[in-house]
């Protein structure tokens, strides 16, 4: 509340002690990639990017990350659509379960994968050695899979809960069958949901680190995604290397969140 | 075995057919015996109702009656537990919502906010793959009876309420509905255009011709747009009849009171007249369904009691007893005033039955009874009465209804029909 007489000192102190807080947790480290990877010239910048072993990794994360997203807002629809509209027994426990990967540790969820895949996993010892999928590309979108699943199906989930009846009802009685109605009515009032979901599955598989390295095999030209990539080049003391492929990675992240807050309001009604 | 069962049978099933079908092939819409129980609560009990050829029936009933899970029965978004629901002859109840052709007007009027006005209203049409030049001129017929042609581009929320009702309204129509079903059309709207938007759609109905039925809790709603009420009370429907029928002539207390003011006096009919402590007031017709010493109630409007100071009371006014003008209010439209009634307890007489007994209780035994009345403006004018004043009260109309004293009402309405 504002004061009516004098000179409101909350105000800067506030603002001022936020702040305070925030540059050297969030802000400054932000800031030190962009400035670090500029500091030898664009010149040496663009070059580092454009390295081949930083291309495929950018590129293998985009794909990865692409075919992760298409999979969990396609499946994530599904499922909730089903848990929204049916109670049958163990509808809570299941939910619980689906929504647990947010909070299990990323190598947790990498290793959980390669005790089921592996070559000496529990499925994994029965493929035949041309379709074993770990160390492969495939392993990397299941693992994405894996940890970003619920992230999709959490938005639509509440959008489900919270829709109007009446809206699918009305469809029914002018003569609609489920799916029309689903189609014409249901699915268009989720855009909004789709969009936000997809963008969240998206950047948090772009930057997947812990679950990665564990199935990939983290090698360079094949598997290695562009976290995975930051890693080895810092290991390696090819400092500028990881900070050009950071700066992508950072941009994109600040990209994607832009979209988010601002058009976030155009999609969902009002 | 009592009188009364021979007397208000008729009277009931007269009320149904009057405004109604002649018969049940004739009603665009028939609820028969439907019952219907959420968990343990019963919501619907054996409800039967007929919707006649374009008629427009309001069921009336207080939140919890049941009113709006009839509405759902009929259009098939709830299953009844038991019972039947015909559309123009047709035993609908086991067809789901999308085949009964039912036009559902939702309280939240349910138009699809990602579609246009135009394609909310065509989208039955749509559905039923119809050529597009037909949905076209469907449409465009549509709006232009509902008079939103220059609104067709606009998405819903950008319409206000009553533009988007008239949108729901349309959009049903497209289909050629069997019937309209509104759920509390008019609840989310402010009070004047509430009045407007009532009038508006009793029009439009007239003019397309599709039978209705509305759900409220106003009466004042139902009194307008009915041309029948249906009066529900806990899942039971009390009374069915015109307007005037269920506000002048209403069968149970529950109708009395939900319809308007009504003043309540508990007395004994006896020997063609109802006796209220030592006032009674001649009602050979009105008691002829009652034994004598049967405690009845005694139940009028306000506006149907008529006072006087000088003891004149005019051509059809029976009188009641003698009163004190006790308070009096301005209420606008008319004077509102309260009378109390001299009613002295009467002595009993030796070898009457126990049920004389039950008149007044002790207090108002000593100070009377009080009643409400009202009067209109001009007989405020030509006869000023002042609190104080003494007066006669007699009475232009009035019911006698039973009066059972020791179980609830309904509980006592199905002894009776089981005897």
């Amino acid at each position: 509340m504002r004061h009516v007489r004098g000179f409101d000192a909350s105000r800067p102190l506030g603002i001022g002690a936020m702040l305070a807080v925030m540059l050297p947790l969030v802000l400054l480290p932000l800031a030190s990639i962009f400035i670090f990877g500029t500091s030898k010239g664009l010149g040496s910048f663009w070059a580092a990017l454009t390295a081949p072993e930083a291309v495929f990794a950018l590129k293998l994360s985009i794909v990865t990350s692409f075919w992760a997203t298409v999979f969990n807002v396609v499946f994530g629809l599904f499922a909730a659509y089903v848990l929204s509209r049916h109670t049958f027994l163990g509808r809570t426990a299941i939910i619980v379960t689906i929504s647990l990967p947010t909070a299990i540790p990323t190598a947790v969820a990498g290793f959980a994968l390669l005790l089921l895949w592996g070559p000496y996993g529990l499925l994994g010892q029965h493929l035949s050695k041309e379709f074993q999928v770990m160390f492969t590309p495939y392993a990397i979108i299941l693992a994405n899979i894996f940890v970003t699943f619920p992230l999709a199906f959490g938005v639509l989930m509440s959008v489900f809960e919270t829709m109007d009846s009446s809206l699918e009802e009305a469809s029914a009685t002018i003569g609609a069958t489920r799916w029309q109605t689903f189609w014409h009515v249901t699915l268009p009032s989720l855009r909004g949901a789709l969009v936000t979901g997809a963008l969240l599955t998206f950047a948090r598989a772009v930057g997947e680190f812990g679950s990665t390295i564990l199935v990939s095999g983290n090698l360079a030209a094949r598997t290695q995604t562009a976290p995975l990539y930051i890693f080895a080049k810092f290991n390696e003391g090819q400092i500028e290397a990881a900070n050009a492929v950071a700066v992508v990675l950072a941009l994109f992240s600040f990209v994607i969140f832009s979209v988010l807050f601002f058009a976030r309001e155009r999609l969902e009604d009002k | 075995m009592r009188p009364g069962e021979s007397y208000t049978k008729p009277e009931i099933e007269g009320a149904a057919a009057g405004g109604a079908a002649q018969n049940d092939a004739a009603a665009a819409a028939s609820v028969r015996g439907v019952s219907k129980s959420f968990k343990a609560a019963r919501v619907l009990e054996d409800v039967s109702f007929d919707v006649g050829e374009g008629e427009a029936l309001v069921l009336l009933g207080a939140s919890g009656s049941g009113k709006t899970t009839i509405l759902r029965v009929i259009a098939g978004l709830e299953r009844p537990d038991a019972g039947r629901v015909f559309l123009r002859g047709r035993d609908v109840t086991d067809l789901p919502a999308r085949e009964r052709g039912v036009g559902v007007i939702f309280q939240s009027y349910a138009l699809f906010p990602r579609m246009t006005v135009e394609k909310n209203v065509g989208y039955g049409l749509a559905l039923r793959r119809r050529p597009r030049k037909e949905i076209k001129e469907k449409v465009d017929s549509l709006l232009a009876l509902v008079k939103l042609e220059e609104h067709r581009w606009k998405y819903p929320r950008q319409l206000s309420g009553g533009q988007q009702q008239r949108v729901a309204i349309a959009r049903t129509l497209a289909y050629s509905p069997e019937v309209l079903l509104f759920d509390e059309p008019f609840g989310a709207l402010d009070a004047q255009t509430r009045v407007r938007l009532r009038r508006e759609i009793r029009a439009l109905l007239r003019e397309v011709n599709v039978p209705a039925v509305f759900i409220t809790h106003d009466q004042e709603e139902a009194l307008e747009l009915g041309d029948r009420i249906a009066v529900l009370n806990a899942g039971r429907l009390e009374q069915v009849g015109t307007p005037d029928e269920v506000y002048n002539r209403p069968e149970t207390e529950y109708v009395a009171t939900f319809l308007g003011a009504a003043n309540l006096l508990l007395g004994v009919a006896s020997g063609g007249r109802v006796e209220i402590g030592t006032a009674s007031i001649p009602a050979r017709e009105e008691t002829a369904r009652f034994r004598d010493g049967q405690a009845v109630k005694l139940v009028f409007r306000p506006e149907d009691a008529h006072l006087s100071i000088g003891g004149a009371l005019p051509e059809g006014c029976r009188r009641l007893t003698n009163g004190r003008i006790e308070e009096k209010h301005f209420v606008g439209a008319y004077e509102r005033l309260t009378v109390r009634l001299d009613l002295v307890a009467r002595r009993a007489v030796a070898g009457e039955p126990p049920l004389y007994q039950v008149t007044i209780n002790t207090e108002e035994r000593r100070a009377g009874l009080p009643i409400f009345v009202t009067r209109p403006k001009p007989e405020t004018a030509s006869t000023p009465l002042k609190v104080g004043d003494r007066v006669a009260v007699g009475l232009t109309a009035f019911r006698v209804l039973p009066n059972y004293a020791l179980a609830s009402e309904r509980a006592s309405r199905i002894l009776d029909a089981g005897k």
